[in-house]
């Protein structure tokens, strides 16, 4: 799946490794993240929102997927909500994700380079991230709630938060 | 580079993984008493995009063995139970009523660990023969978390370098029955190139 073409309302639209998503209020999109970075772009007016997983930061001039990394995610998104009457203006982000799963000593640290390049590709075109919920050692279950724009997160042993 | 596809050697991995899932099967009979054993789900390899369906270990919350082959030549190995499955294992390992403690004693855990370490030398074995490199795994550890999110953590290193991810999977049954258990292998960039120049070798 690169994008899901049609608007859910009802049916949670569930997210896997490199995918993304669109749906409109009352709809719900969620995933599970490791190290990936969760990208929740919601525009208050019109109730509409996508979600990328993306999973590395950045092409590196390669063709590729483009909900897989953070650099072609981003416009992406914009794209998709953009086709349904959603503008930039007014529309804000919240991410989740970049864990260290197997810990912090290895060489790749992709969790880390993935929330800066998912930040750096968000300040790009100036949209604000309003919630995050970063980092760690856990895994997250994420709930995009379209009725609201919040996002839940869970992570194991942990209460549930929204942002 | 990285060999982009695997695709023409898929069924010769078939083969190699068929001979170290029933090396392991042996040694997790011998583990469990003769009830339980392994069989190959298979060697995919798919598109990054598909795997969260193609593996579908859902989100839901699993107890989990993670071993990594350190070195050069390595990977990861992971073993996934849901929660009542894993204790039945623990359980049964230790001649004991399954606990209901919500907490994992220490001695749950290292017997889960302890499985993993036989399954994966069980592996290690059959690769080490093939591809003629010595894999030395990491100690085994425990983790409860969501199995797509530790998955995702270990398919990493090939995401990094290719668009397709090569993985192995297999299901374990007790007495004929499904059990709700998987072993993943995913290899890491030089044992993809070092099966791959096996697999050529051979052929």
């Amino acid at each position: 799946m690169g994008l899901e073409t049609s608007i859910a309302t009802v049916k949670p639209i569930s997210v896997g490794m490199g995918q993304m998503a669109i749906a409109k209020r009352p709809g719900t999109i969620t995933s599970v993240l490791g190290s990936c970075v969760g990208i929740a772009l919601f525009h208050p007016r019109t109730a509409i929102g996508a979600f990328a997983h993306v999973v590395m930061p950045s092409t590196a001039g390669k063709q590729s997927h483009p909900a897989r990394h953070a650099d072609t995610a981003v416009p992406h998104l914009l794209q998709a909500l953009a086709e349904q009457g959603a503008t930039t203006f007014g529309m804000v982000a919240r991410i989740a994700g970049g864990a260290s799963m197997f810990g912090s000593g290895g060489p790749l640290q992709i969790g880390e380079a993935n929330i800066a390049a998912v930040r750096a590709a968000l300040a790009a075109v100036r949209i604000p991230i309003v919630g995050q919920d970063l980092g760690g050692v856990k895994g997250r279950r994420v709930t995009f709630d379209l009725t609201t724009g919040a996002m839940t997160v869970e992570a194991v042993g942990e209460a549930a938060r929204t942002i | 580079m990285m060999q982009e596809t695997f695709e023409p050697a898929l069924e010769f991995l078939q083969q190699l993984f068929q001979a170290a899932t029933a090396e392991a099967s042996v040694a997790m009979r011998r583990w469990t008493h003769g009830q339980i054993s392994l069989d190959l789900n298979g060697v995919q390899e798919l598109p990054l995009e598909e795997v969260s369906t193609a593996v579908s270990l859902g989100d839901e919350l699993l107890t989990m063995v993670v071993l990594t082959f350190q070195g050069e030549v390595g990977g990861d190995m992971i073993l996934t139970f849901d929660e009542n499955n894993g204790r039945q294992l623990a359980a049964a390992l230790l001649h004991r009523p399954v606990s209901e403690s919500p907490e994992w004693t220490a001695l749950e855990r290292s017997a889960l660990c302890e499985t993993g370490n036989i399954l994966s030398c069980a592996y290690l074995n059959a690769l080490t023969r093939f591809i003629g490199v010595e894999l030395v795994p990491s100690p085994p550890y425990f983790v409860q978390d969501y199995g797509a999110s530790v998955l995702e953590q270990a398919l990493m290193v090939q995401a990094a370098q290719a668009d397709r991810i090569l993985i192995c999977s297999t299901t374990f049954h007790r007495e004929g029955e499904a059990l709700n258990w998987n072993v993943f292998f995913v290899p890491n960039v030089a044992m993809r190139a070092a099966i791959a120049a096996a697999v050529e070798a051979a052929s």
